[in-house]
């Protein structure tokens, strides 16, 4: 069982500068970010498009090279983490391996970190139901519409159980229908097995909903503009979305933003 | 699903109109020889006389009929021009592998490749005879060659094609370089290596054929020759040229099929 007080993933002073083609200097993704993530918790990076949400969760995932800056992870670097295969990756878009069928798709990570056949059947079965694709097993990615391409980049990481469950705006491609229900799913899996979740989204409700933590990030260049905690009860539903407290929460982190435009 | 099918019904059509034009400016062209040239099937015969020459019993040299030369020496040459695109095919897979691995094997060898390429196999063949004093080997070779540099670059061209995001999931799982090959590179680079053996089996056979000319003996160039200098019936060459012909699409649709059994997803997408 995790210890819920100790800090997982902690970063400080974080720089990322791309080269800028069109006059010759940096963009900066992220200036000087800092942030202390516990272990076990669900928190959620928001903010608007291109202020750097992707460029963190893949600095952290030791996908993407950084200027200046310590990232630990549990006193290891990104790189070390990595290579003990302890992170699972949802993509911005599905990132499907278009020659392989649904079930194949899902298997994949399991195969390269060396699951058993059985254990990834049953897994596979377990995922699909959950994110409603088990009929579509045996289809390949072109025969299915996005949002279901979408639930399959999902499904394949929630199958592969990972220590730290890194999601690029899983659901803003789905359907408010699926959406709500997939919320849920991804509480209760978390609930169960308390891994660290670093969830990103530009949807505020979303943020409010899911995450201990809403880390705000404002653009031009990339930072943490405020971290807002969520102390809402849990197990959460959907009906505590009604409450004056979760109002009130949301309108915190709204005003959290307009700190910066104004 | 309707728009696609009739799409491939357009498409027939299309093919089936130019081969009745094409007998028709043949037909035409083979009637205005017969009443200028002295002996017209020498330039332009009709193609009902290469039909029957196919259907012919009459012996045309060593107790063989006409087709029965064409096919025993096609036998000949098809063989080899088989054994070398297999050889070449498998030298461009694991050169282009090679390659894609190391930066230099790239550097060091892609300047040879584009300079064997230019040269042209009239010029080469005569060099690897020299050399192998062999023509079966030789025909082995040029065909090899030949299918070597396309199936190579296409490769590469595809190993080189596979999006970020896909390596960066292979990546975050900390994939041995084996995965990241089987499992990512080589499926990715199929429908390349494909495209290049369609280019390379027709251009095999071609290739044999014109190593055959180079010594006497036997195969589909050498009768193709003799035929032109009348050493026998001339209706040997009008049929080894058609006989070429259709087996040279015959390896390029063998190819689309092989292409279709290793990739089962654009099969579904046929089928849809
Ligand atoms: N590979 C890259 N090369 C150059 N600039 C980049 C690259 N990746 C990101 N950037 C820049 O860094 C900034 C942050 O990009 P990032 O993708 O992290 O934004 P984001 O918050 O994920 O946006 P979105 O919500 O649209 O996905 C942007 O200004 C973008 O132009
Ligand atoms: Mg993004």
């Amino acid at each position: 069982m995790a210890n819920a007080n100790e800090t997982e993933i902690n970063i400080k002073g974080l720089c990322v500068n791309f080269p800028d083609k069109d006059n010759g200097g940096d963009i900066q993704a992220l200036k000087d970010v800092n942030l202390a993530i516990k272990e076990g918790s669900f928190v959620s990076l928001l903010g608007p498009s291109g202020c750097g949400k992707t460029t963190l969760l893949r600095s952290i995932a030791d996908l993407q090279d950084i200027s200046s800056g310590i990232i630990s992870v549990k006193g290891k670097t990104p790189k070390e983490t990595r290579l003990s295969q302890q992170y699972g990756i949802v993509f911005q878009s599905p990132v499907l391996y278009e020659w392989r069928t649904v079930r194949r798709n899902i298997c994949m990570p399991m195969e390269v970190i060396g699951l058993p056949k059985e254990e990834r059947t049953r897994r596979v079965d377990e995922v699909l139901e959950l994110v409603g694709l088990t009929e579509f097993g045996r289809k390949y990615p072109h025969q299915l519409s996005g949002g279901m391409q979408q639930r399959v980049g999902i499904a394949r990481a929630l199958a592969l159980d990972p220590e730290i469950l890194l999601m690029d705006e899983p659901f803003s491609a789905l359907d408010e229908f699926t959406k709500e229900k997939l919320q849920i799913d991804l509480l209760s899996i978390w609930q169960k097995t308390k891994k660290t979740i670093l969830f990103v989204t530009h949807n505020i409700q979303e943020s409010v909903f899911l995450s201990d933590d809403v880390v705000v990030l404002s653009p031009h260049p990339g930072r943490v503009s405020a971290v807002v905690n969520i102390g809402l009860k849990r197990p959460r539903d959907l009906a505590i979305r009604e409450t004056a407290e979760f109002a009130a929460l949301v309108s915190k982190v709204r005003h959290s933003f307009e700190g910066i435009y104004e | 699903m309707t728009e696609a099918r009739k799409n491939s019904l357009t498409d027939k059509l299309v093919i089936i109109v130019w081969i009745i034009a094409l007998i028709i400016v043949w037909e035409i062209g083979a009637s205005v020889v017969e009443k200028t040239k002295r002996s017209p099937q020498n330039v332009l015969p009709h193609l009902s006389q290469i039909v029957e020459s196919v259907f012919s019993d009459k012996m045309v040299s060593n107790k063989q009929t006409a087709f029965q030369i064409v096919i025993t020496n096609a036998g000949i040459t098809l063989l080899r021009a088989g054994i070398g695109f297999l050889y070449g095919a498998g030298a461009g897979f694991l050169l282009a592998l090679a390659m894609h691995r190391f930066i230099t094997v790239e550097k060091a060898t892609f300047p040879y490749l584009m300079m064997i390429q230019m040269i042209p196999i009239l010029g080469m063949a005569p060099i690897v005879l020299a050399i192998t004093q062999d023509i079966n080997k030789s025909r082995i070779i040029i065909a090899a060659i030949l299918t070597f540099y396309p199936v190579a670059t296409n490769m590469l061209d595809g190993l080189k094609s596979v999006e970020k995001e896909k390596y960066d999931l292979m990546r975050s799982l900390a994939a041995s370089n084996w995965n990241i090959y089987t499992k990512l590179l080589i499926p990715t680079s199929i429908p390349y290596i494909f495209s290049g053996l369609k280019i390379a089996a027709p251009m095999a056979i071609t290739a044999s054929i014109l190593v055959d000319t180079l010594q006497g003996g036997a195969g589909l160039g050498t009768m193709l020759s003799q035929s032109l200098k009348h050493a026998m019936s001339i209706y040997v060459f009008w049929q080894i040229v058609f006989f070429s012909a259709t087996v040279g699409i015959l390896s390029y649709k063998l190819m689309s099929f092989a292409e279709k059994i290793f990739s089962p997803h654009e099969r579904a997408k046929g089928a849809r």
